[in-house]
């Protein structure tokens, strides 16, 4: 089970994507998702996969971690199948596409979370949202809930699963509402209490809305070369 | 020098706190102990201004933490009791910065204050890890990184062992005797271990949100002790 929590969380390594500029990347993500959706034939599928499987083999994440980690979402992809073969057996292909970019939306996102750092996301995100200044949105404020978002999944599933547990050990039928309503409201309980704890560790290390990150962000020759392979891309799938 | 004077606090209609009156001098080590819900770690808060008096006033050098908090926070470093939930960033050298990049500091300060917060508490070698991946131990001295890289002149230990095992206990206690005899840094330590008190110089004793007994350790006899609730 702790092994499943680190499923998409950073990890240092020394590869051409964590080198990568954080914004370009997030760049990046925004990109290939809108890709993902406008791929329909096999030619687009199959190039778009490989592009994918490439970022994959140059982030040094490890193949079986994704499988392992993917377990969680296997039950999605078969009960989508189980759909289309039931209310539509015409459209079979559609529904392989389907899981197909939901699989692609996930290894998308991984990539990112793996090789990006949160203070770099962090950075890249109070960069990029700067426009929204406008409108009186504090970029930091974005940028910092993002990034605890993504700290505290690993969290929230470690309470998820003492609650279980524990319930588990007093021999809680989970078939029961009662029990799934219980684990609910134990899970909010606990993650309040963790949000009043962060929120007091913040203001203790005087956190302010109003300061910038101090991480310095400049393009390098990775991110332009990165840059063309994205353009390539795009090129040779429309 | 921090100063509770009468200081009254309550959740709803019930005061945790009764007329608290406490000075933690300079280069002192206080152990603030008592028995569960004896108003602990709220009167802990009071120190850095993360919870404000109903009634009284705490000063931090002579500022009022109802008028300036954030210079309160400057100087008074807190190490929660949850030390997961203090650790913002996922990285262990940018969670260490994080307090640094709130006081506005520059990319390569923050850089040599952080490296230099991580050695002290010998834990250079984890600056890249991710926090989630560390041992309770690691994650407590990670905590107190982040706190010792911002450089209080006061630090609050709020029962900073409860989820340790003895080693690191051992340990999280010599690095708050060293802060305290070489750093000069004084400390506060909440607990309710007895044992723990042994490098304070002074004691405050809590029951029910009142305090029973304030002064030198030499001092404190077996009957405050069972009072408190805490001896045999």
């Amino acid at each position: 089970m702790i092994k499943k929590l680190y499923f998409g969380q950073y990890r240092h390594k020394e590869t051409i994507l964590h080198y990568l500029d954080p914004r370009i990347k997030l760049i990046y993500v925004m990109v290939l998702s809108i890709l993902v959706f406008l791929s329909k034939d096999t030619y687009s599928v199959t190039i778009f996969s490989l592009f994918i499987v490439l970022c994959i083999l140059l982030a040094k994440i490890d193949i079986k971690t994704i499988l392992k980690g993917l377990r969680s979402f296997y039950f999605i992809f078969i009960f989508l199948i189980l759909m289309y073969i039931i209310f539509s057996p015409g459209q079979l292909r559609q529904g392989f596409i389907a899981i197909w970019r939901f699989l692609m939306f996930i290894l998308i996102s991984l990539t990112l979370t793996f090789t990006t750092p949160i203070a770099g996301l962090v950075a890249a995100l109070e960069r990029l949202s700067k426009p929204l200044k406008i409108f009186g949105i504090k970029p930091r404020n974005i940028a910092t809930m993002v990034s605890i978002a993504i700290r505290f999944i690993p969290v929230m599933f470690i309470n998820f699963e003492r609650v279980r547990e524990s319930m588990l050990s007093r021999l809680a039928d989970f078939k029961k509402m009662k029990n799934i309503k219980l684990v609910v409201v134990l899970m909010l309980h606990r993650m309040l209490k963790s949000a009043s704890n962060l929120s007091d560790a913040m203001y203790s290390r005087i956190y302010d809305e109003n300061v910038e990150s101090s991480k310095p962000l400049e393009f390098k020759k990775y991110d332009y070369v990165s840059m063309v392979f994205v353009i390539i891309l795009i090129l040779i799938i429309y | 020098m921090i100063s509770v004077k009468n200081v009254y606090f309550g959740y709803e209609e019930e005061f945790v706190l009764k007329d608290i009156n406490v000075e933690i001098k300079e280069g002192t080590f206080t152990a603030i102990i008592g028995a569960n819900g004896s108003g602990k770690t709220t009167l802990a808060k009071h120190f850095n201004g993360l919870i404000m008096p109903d009634k009284g006033s705490v000063l931090v050098d002579g500022m009022e933490t109802k008028k300036d908090s954030m210079n309160a926070r400057k100087k008074v470093g807190f190490v929660f009791q949850n030390f997961e939930d203090q650790l913002v960033y996922s990285v262990v050298e940018e969670d260490v910065g994080f307090g640094l990049e709130n006081l506005g500091y520059g990319y390569d300060k923050l850089k040599c204050v952080v490296d230099e917060a991580l050695e002290k508490m010998r834990i250079s070698h984890l600056a890249k890890q991710n926090v989630n991946s560390l041992s309770q131990g690691q994650k407590q001295l990670v905590a107190l990184a982040g706190i010792l890289a911002m450089k209080p002149k006061y630090i609050v230990f709020d029962e900073p062992t409860t989820n340790l095992d003895e080693k690191n206990k051992k340990n999280i206690l010599n690095i708050m005797k060293e802060l305290n005899k070489k750093d000069k840094v004084t400390i506060v330590l909440i607990t309710n271990v007895l044992g723990e008190m042994k490098y304070a110089d002074n004691v405050v004793v809590l029951k029910k949100g009142a305090v029973i007994f304030n002064g030198k350790k030499s001092r404190l006899n077996k009957k405050i002790i069972k009072e408190a609730g805490l001896g045999d």
